[in-house]
């Protein structure tokens, strides 16, 4: 951290009284503005270049901030996921019926007229062709009723909801999308037998839209397992959770352990890692071709100012004026080119896309999801661009020596 | 710019001793000028006149605290230039000289306003101050009615007499100029000259020139000529 502080404090030194300049120094901005006007060509490519890479920036990061939605959202505060120690996710957990039974009466587990709110689940993995003609894993989810009700994001969109007995799936309706077969009264393979598709739900853009349902026992059956693999369990608020999992973690008979549930899902947002990493290469290698772009430009603009600068020199404008001037330029130039790469970047806004988390190996869909801090971050990234592709030049344009400049 | 070395109002306001200047290309000197000395009264008018190469601009650079001397002391305005840093070297500028240029030099995407107040961002003036400093050198110049013309609408001439506003708007004690009539047909050449003229006369500006020019030397009330670096003699102009 001390480190980063010693590396950043002259770049935010420099940032700072680059600002100062601004406010105290009398070059007006308006200059800049139009000089950048009056090189249309080489100021709309160089902004355009630098667009594309910001609005690029904007989108990787929409769908790292799209896949967290989805998982973000798909826990609540007041509810854990039981699993089996060191799981660390339901498809490797497995826990039996006598286990379940004991955790369904728990004290701590918050109750209503029908009883202790609690849903045991299961969770399998199936081979699904998609649209576009390849195949990807597609995690099915047994749940009881209450599971249902449990999570109040999802939204029967079409249909009714399976009934218990009867091999009936509810798909979510972006996987239709996605995938080809899955439309409402067709039937699907899986488990050896034909499932038939009884209703479409919407799960508020959690990772539930990449899960089909059905009941807990009819998938049990159908995979020939003789375990659950979690039981969700509702407290009676956020408070209790540390309680609940001391004491899950504390039983000897039950030898599980409790997870609050939303921390279970930001668990599982480093599905969106690879996407991440690849995202910030592909930027990086962009970046560093728009700073020399942004570099390029200003450097002409040096060169074909120079008698200019020289100009302002001999009338009294002191180096570091000509300096805080032509970085200002630079960022201006930048600034407009991201401005532009992030609003084009909401094209691609609820865009609907998926990947295939190593954690669970199965789908996960989701959408591109460009918020306006996601904006506002390409937007500083292109400032920093100009910052850096500008200061070079700027320096060469306030150091040149005054008789040269004056000569043009 | 503080006070000190201010000399009194009278006597010279350009004093050279023994001035020289060489420039370095790699590791071989090139002498430009040797033991200049020299001294221009307060409201003078002076071209500095010689075939090129002789270092009459690089004279005018030193004058204008544009360049720095290799060799000797020069005061200008009561300021000893070698005592002044870079920094404190442009305020002098800003504060004391005023410059024209064979090229006009006037910034393209600025109009004639605001190129004329360019100077004036410095001193610290409000905008209604700067406003009424730069009609009234547009007015010296008889350009109040293009003040909002870009300098791709302006003639030549018109040009040069928006640097004139420019170089005059600070009210300066010292106008520099580089073959201010260089780009300029007979006729504007004249105007301008005359503006110049004025300028000595009726404001008592002092005016350094370098000019190439005879008609526009013959403006001036002393010649001083240079050989290779060397004074070679200063002429009083009859007119």
């Amino acid at each position: 951290m001390a480190i980063l502080l010693l590396v950043l404090a002259p770049f935010l030194a420099y940032l700072l009284w680059l600002v100062w300049a601004l406010l105290a120094y009398p070059i007006p901005i308006s200059y800049n503005l139009r000089s950048l006007w009056q090189r249309k060509v080489t100021t709309l490519t160089t902004a355009a270049a630098i667009a594309m890479v910001v609005g690029i920036f904007v989108v990787v990061l929409s769908l790292a901030q799209g896949l967290s939605v989805a998982f973000v959202s798909s826990g609540r505060e007041d509810q854990a996921l039981v699993l089996r120690p060191n799981a660390r996710f339901e498809l490797n957990s497995a826990i039996e019926r006598d286990r379940i039974r004991i955790l369904q009466v728990h004290p701590l587990l918050a109750r209503d007229a029908q009883g202790p709110i609690c849903s045991a689940e299961v969770v399998v993995v199936k081979l699904f062709p998609m649209a576009d003609g390849s195949d990807s894993n597609v995690t099915i989810r047994g749940l009881e009723a209450r599971g249902l009700a449990m999570r109040p994001q999802i939204r029967l969109l079409e249909g009714r909801w399976f009934r218990p007995g009867l091999s009936e799936v509810v798909v979510p309706r972006k996987m239709q999308g996605r995938f080809s077969g899955l439309e409402l009264g067709r039937s699907i393979r899986m488990g050896g037998r034909a499932w038939e598709i009884v209703g479409v739900f919407e799960a508020g853009g959690s990772s539930f839209e990449s899960e089909i349902f059905s009941d807990v026992n009819d998938v049990m059956q159908a995979f020939k397992r003789n375990s659950y693999s979690s039981l969700l369990a509702r407290l009676d608020s956020a408070e209790r959770l540390p309680e609940f999992t001391r004491a899950v973690d504390e039983d000897k008979r039950l030898k599980l352990e409790a997870v609050g549930e939303r921390a279970y899902f930001k668990e599982l947002t480093k599905a969106g890692d690879p996407i991440r990493v690849l995202g910030n290469l592909i930027t990086f290698i962009l970046t560093t071709a728009a700073v020399f772009a942004a570099m390029n430009t200003m450097f002409a603009a040096v060169a074909s100012r120079t008698k200019e600068i020289g100009t302002l020199r001999a009338i009294g404008f002191r180096q570091r004026e000509i300096l805080a001037s032509f970085q200002w330029e630079a960022i201006i130039l930048c600034g407009a080119g991201g401005s532009l790469g992030s609003v084009l970047a909401l094209f691609a806004n609820g865009i609907q896309t998926g990947t295939t988390s190593f954690d669970t190996f199965s789908d996960v869909s989701f959408a591109f999801t460009i918020t306006p801090e996601l904006m506002l971050q390409g937007v500083a990234f292109s400032l920093v661009m100009g910052l850096l592709g500008g200061f070079l030049p700027a320096w060469r344009a306030s150091r040149i020596p005054l008789t040269e400049a004056m000569k043009g | 710019m503080n006070g000190e070395g201010i000399l009194p109002q009278e006597g010279a306001i350009i004093i050279l001793r023994d001035i020289a200047k060489s420039y370095w290309r790699e590791t071989l000197e090139i002498p430009v000028l040797h033991g200049i000395d020299l001294e221009i009264p307060r409201g003078g008018y002076y071209a500095l006149m010689g075939p090129s190469g002789s270092g009459k601009t690089t004279l005018l650079n030193l004058i204008a605290g544009i360049d720095r001397p290799t060799g000797g002391t020069l005061q200008v305005c009561g300021f000893e230039l070698n005592d002044l840093d870079d920094d404190e070297l442009a305020g002098w500028r800003n504060q004391f000289v005023g410059f024209i240029f064979q090229n006009y030099n006037l910034v393209p995407v600025l109009n004639a306003f605001e190129n004329v107040e360019l100077p004036l961002l410095l001193s610290g003036l409000s905008r209604r101050e700067r406003r009424e400093k730069v009609e009234h050198a547009l007015e010296l110049v008889n350009l109040t009615d293009r003040m909002l013309n870009y300098p791709r609408q302006l003639s030549g001439g018109q040009e040069q007499r928006v640097a004139v506003a420019r170089a005059i708007v600070t009210d300066p004690e010292l106008l520099v100029a580089d073959e201010p009539t260089g780009a300029l047909d007979s006729k504007n050449a004249e105007e301008v000259l005359q503006l110049m003229e004025r300028l000595n006369q009726d404001l008592g500006k002092t005016i350094v020139i370098v000019t190439h020019d005879p008609k526009a030397a013959h403006h001036a009330r002393h010649q001083i000529h240079l050989e290779k670096g060397l004074l070679d003699k200063t002429i009083e102009v009859n007119r």
